[in-house]
């Protein structure tokens, strides 16, 4: 059975309809990326799974059980974990006080799980009483996840982690969330960054103005003409 | 060309510095002309040699703007800002303040004493050394000068003259004072000495910090905290030292018929007169023995840091304050009884003495339990990352002074001044401390939640202090509908009813604006401020009484048993109601700011999105803000009522709310302390401005102190952690990142 199904999603921004329809779904386990292009509704797709957006028709189910209209902090503890767009941390808290705040849930951080976010991310351990403000945009994204984690996810939502980022950088980022997923996460990725994050994930969507338009594995995808041209820049062979 | 020249940004500033020196040379002095010459004032202002005065200042203000930089290095070196504040200090207490309440003085400031004191035959030959010559000024400089040398240049002789210097200076001008006031032999309240003293021993310290420094770098603050750290609550055992020496030796205990008596005076008053048995010994000798005893194993306790002792020194303070306080109360008991100068009860015509002998052990027994309570080695690492975010008290007070111990010594002595000050003070002041400081001191703990801790601005904060008002109105029976028998209430009891109503009132001024921030939600706000004034003043189906307001609110009073309170006209008794209640909503105040709550509030603050991410709810966290703001406001609102008596919705005008978010800048948002401190500060101020400046002036001197505070120390008088932060540049280096700062704080609503 998937950890996550998504059955026919409409959401509105009071008369704009950006999500029209939307349906899909994440197995336990897999890492799933959505793409499309600026405005397909991306992160629409993400917020109203996290409990930020209530759709007004269709059904989100989440082991099973019906989620859609439930508010983030409840679905928290269910183990939702969103990483929002655009690296928000808290900039006058210092690293180690981001991280606690992302176990909010539990009564104290956990000790371990926090070692083992700084073991993913050896950056953080050294700037761990810097100012989250003060970070590089990479240091950012990488306490952003990090906070997400000590939540103890069981899905992960992360939204555009490689934005504004040097390449060397993605592709830490991306070795970090290849990681995380083999520590039995399911990670539901959100991208601009076709290639690296097709070849990371498991299956695949293409959104476009709030409709599925293509699925497939990561691999089917990106040998895709559509995919190819839209995302790659290259002119369709024909 | 012509642009070029004008447009340069030298000329403009060298007009601009000119201009301003210009209009202050016209303010100063007489504004008006005569019948025949219109122009009178002004030609005074021109062709007297004060605009050269004026001119010269402009000048140098020019100059130190078009140099800041290369300024800025010295001023930053370590000592300057407490030397700078020292001579400011003395500068103030020479020019603004009172150093006599004696009309025979002129208008009692430092100047006309000094010239009248110079020509006075009998005063003591130190005093009139001090006011004769300009020795006042001369030394001023000269401690200045010297102490701003060696602090610049790193000599250490120099500043070991300097420091000297200061403390004779400090010492020398106090005394001149006293010898002054003791002279004329009038009652007197002016401040200058002391103020001087004040500004002396800081000049003072911050030259022993450079003659003392370790390193070439002299820090003030390193070397105070060094001073704090050597035996813990030693601090409190010098002041204990010197407050009860003047006590037992020199101060008033009892002064009938403006008689001032010392201990012995007093002793050999009450002799044969029937006092109880321990009050008499106490008088005779038993307080000097408890003392002595209180301050020595104070003392031991602290040199040695031996728990035990501590707990010894505590103790018999304790002991001794208790039967200070018997003696105090048996001797003016008596002393009414007998109809001494028309006491009519218990605690009338003490003098100082008898407060301060409490203050003495109170601080010493605060000592003892200092020492007694010292952690191990390991709490003297109080920046030890086990605690959670957040968790550790956010002002900065106790972290700039981070010897361990040092913000309980603060603690002490600000309890000490706040418990045994006030029945010493006028009855001016007592009105002021109580309808003035404490009961805005609370407000702002209150707005100091919602717009220190969740960052949400509130402009209508004072419409809970109405609601407060009104519910206690309603309660105890002033208003128009009365309450059903039952509920007909004591005030005090109201205090659970106000504080319900406010919470259900914050949470229907939050419910609205919950997606509101920033500017927005401010302007929401203030409309509901308003719209609470406005509802009471047009009385809708005469529940509020309208613009008449409800009188007869009856004081408040505690009857259980055999303990009876009842509160009448006296301010003082209003004053410790107040702060008991300050005192409970401070200690329930610090446990919320480290709860989970608190630290939930801390994250919507910093970034709402990154807060909802990590499962706060976002609706209940803001909504509890404003509620338990809200409640503090009401039981403000209650306390007031109860206090005046009578309430109209005039004293609940859009000005109060503004004033205590002011406060809340200014004392440092986000930090329960700064609050605290900025509400105390800028009520005390103004009242305080009254005697020392002409009527007119008084606000604009108030607005200088602001602005001078905003441009010289942003984060406020005991800034929180985080703002601290904020206004060091980290937002300037952040923002260019994507969301590194949080929307809608202020401008950033609308970026
Ligand atoms: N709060 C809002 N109010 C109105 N319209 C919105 C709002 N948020 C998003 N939209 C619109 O919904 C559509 C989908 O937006 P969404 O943020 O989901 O795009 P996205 O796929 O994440 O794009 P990008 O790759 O640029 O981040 C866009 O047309 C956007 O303008
Ligand atoms: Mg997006």
């Amino acid at each position: 059975m998937s950890l996550l199904e998504v059955d026919g999603i409409e959401v509105r921004y009071g008369a704009i309809k950006a999500l029209k329809g939307v349906s899909f779904e994440v197995n336990e386990g897999e890492i799933v990326a959505l793409l499309g292009a600026n405005g397909a509704g991306k992160t629409t797709t993400q917020k109203t799974v996290s409990g930020m957006l209530r759709p007004s028709l269709g059904e989100i189910r989440y082991d099973g059980k019906r989620i859609d209209g439930t508010p983030a902090h409840e679905l928290i503890s269910l183990g939702i974990c969103h990483v929002p767009e655009g690296r928000h941390v808290f900039p006058r808290m210092t690293v180690n006080e981001n991280l606690e705040m992302g176990a909010f849930r539990f009564k104290r951080p956990d000790d371990k799980l926090q070692a083992h976010v700084l073991d993913l991310f050896p950056r953080l351990r050294e700037r761990i009483k810097q100012q989250a403000g003060t970070l590089s945009g990479g240091e950012q994204q990488m306490l952003a996840i990090g906070r997400a984690l000590m939540g103890k996810p069981r899905l992960l939502l992360l939204d555009e982690p490689s934005m504004g980022l040097a390449p060397l950088i993605v592709k830490q980022i991306f070795d970090i969330v290849r990681e995380i997923n083999n520590d039995g996460v399911t990670v539901l990725l959100v991208e601009q960054n076709a290639s690296q994050a097709l070849a990371l994930a498991n299956r695949g969507y293409v959104l476009e103005t709030g409709e599925i338009v293509l699925t497939g594995t990561g691999r089917e995808l990106l040998a895709d003409d559509r995919v190819r041209a839209a995302y790659l820049g290259e002119e369709i062979a024909s | 060309m012509k642009t070029g020249f004008f447009s340069s940004p030298h000329v403009k500033r060298l007009a601009g510095c000119m201009a301003l020196a210009f209009v202050l040379a016209l303010m100063i002095g007489n504004q008006e002309g005569s019948q025949d010459d219109y122009g009178l004032a002004f030609r005074q202002a021109i062709f007297s040699p004060r605009i050269i005065l004026f001119i010269a200042i402009g000048l140098l203000v020019f100059a130190a703007m078009t140099f800041w930089p290369y300024i800025t290095p010295y001023l930053l070196r370590p000592g300057v800002r407490p030397l700078a504040v020292g001579g400011i200090t003395v500068l103030v207490s020479q020019t603004l303040l009172k150093w006599s309440d004696d009309g025979r003085t002129g208008n009692g400031k430092f100047n006309s004493v000094a010239s009248k004191a110079a020509n006075t035959d009998g005063l003591a030959p130190m005093a009139k050394l001090f006011f004769s010559n300009y020795l006042g000024w001369i030394l001023l400089l000269v401690t200045f000068g010297l102490g701003a040398a060696a602090i610049l240049l790193s000599l250490r002789a120099l500043a070991w003259v300097a420091a000297v210097l200061g403390v004779v200076g400090g010492i020398w001008a106090y005394t001149s004072q006293a010898a002054v006031r003791d002279f004329l032999g009038t009652p007197d309240h002016s401040t200058g000495g002391g103020v001087a003293l004040i500004g002396y021993l800081t000049l003072a310290a911050a030259a022993l910090a450079t003659a003392l420094a370790t390193g070439d770098i002299a820090d003030t603050r390193a070397f105070v905290n060094r001073l704090l750290a050597w035996r813990p609550g030693m601090p409190l055992v010098v002041l204990g030292l010197i407050v009860g020496v003047i006590a037992f030796v020199q101060a008033t205990w009892f002064s009938p018929q403006g008689s001032n008596q010392t201990l012995t005076d007093t002793k050999n008053f009450f002799q044969g007169n029937g006092l109880a048995n321990l009050a008499y010994q106490y008088l005779a000798w038993l307080g000097y023995v408890l003392f002595i005893a209180t301050l020595l194993t104070a003392a031991a306790a602290s040199y040695l840091r031996h728990k035990i002792l501590g707990w010894v020194a505590a103790g018999l303070g304790t002991v001794a304050l208790l039967l200070s306080l018997i003696t105090m109360y048996d001797m003016t008991d008596l002393a009414a009884a007998a109809g001494v100068d028309g006491a009519t009860g218990p605690w009338q015509n003490l003098g100082s003495g008898a407060w301060m002998a409490c203050a003495a052990f109170f601080v010493l027994a605060g000592a003892g339990l200092v020492v007694a309570t010292l952690g191990g080695r390991d709490e003297q690492d109080e920046s030890a990352p086990a605690e959670a975010p957040a968790a550790r008290s956010s002002d900065t007070l106790s972290r700039g002074f981070s010897a361990p111990g040092s913000s309980k010594v603060f603690l002490f002595v600000i309890l000490a001044t706040a418990l045994f000050y006030p029945p010493t003070a006028t009855g001016f002041w007592q009105k002021v401390l109580v309808s003035e400081i404490g009961i805005y001191v609370l407000l702002a703990i209150g707005l100091n939640v919602v717009v220190g801790w969740a960052g949400l601005l509130d402009l209508g904060f004072i419409a809970f202090y109405a609601i407060g008002s009104y519910t206690t109105a309603y309660l105890t029976g002033a208003l128009p509908y009365k309450p059903p028998s039952f509920l007909h209430l004591s005030p005090l009891l109201a205090i659970p009813f106000a504080i319900a109503i406010c919470l259900l009132a914050g949470v229907a001024l939050g419910a609205p604006t919950l997606r509101l921030r920033g500017d927005y939600l401010a302007i929401v706000t203030l409309g509901f401020g308003e719209i609470i004034r406005i509802t009471a003043n047009n009385n809708p189906g005469n529940i509020t009484n309208g613009p008449k307001g409800a009188f007869g609110i009856p004081h408040p009073r505690i009857e259980l048993g055999p303990i009876k309170f009842v509160w009448g006209q006296n301010n003082l008794q209003y004053w410790y109601l107040l702060l008991v209640l300050i005192v409970i909503v401070v200690l329930l105040f610090r446990r919320l700011e480290a709860s989970r709550l608190g630290r939930a509030w801390a994250a919507i603050r910093e970034d709402e999105v990154a807060a909802q991410a990590t499962g706060i709810n976002t609706t209940r966290v803001k909504l509890l803000a404003f509620a338990i703001g809200a409640s503090t406001s009401g039981v403000a609102g209650v306390f007031f009522a109860s206090q005046i008596g009578y309430i109209n919705p005039e004293n609940f005008v859009l000005n109060n709310s503004i004033l205590v978010v002011a406060y809340v800048v200014f004392g440092g948002m986000g930090s329960l302390p700064g609050a605290m401190a900025g509400a105390a500060v800028l009520t005390w101020l103004p009242e305080f401005l009254k005697d020392q400046v002409p009527a007119e002036d008084r606000q604009m001197w108030i607005g200088a102190v602001v602005l001078l505070m905003m441009i010289f120390r942003p984060a406020g008088l005991i800034p929180a952690k985080r703002r601290a932060a904020e206004l060091r540049g980290l937002n300037r280096s952040s923002s260019a990142e994507v969301g590194a700062v949080p929307e809608g704080e202020g401008m950033g609503a609308r970026a």
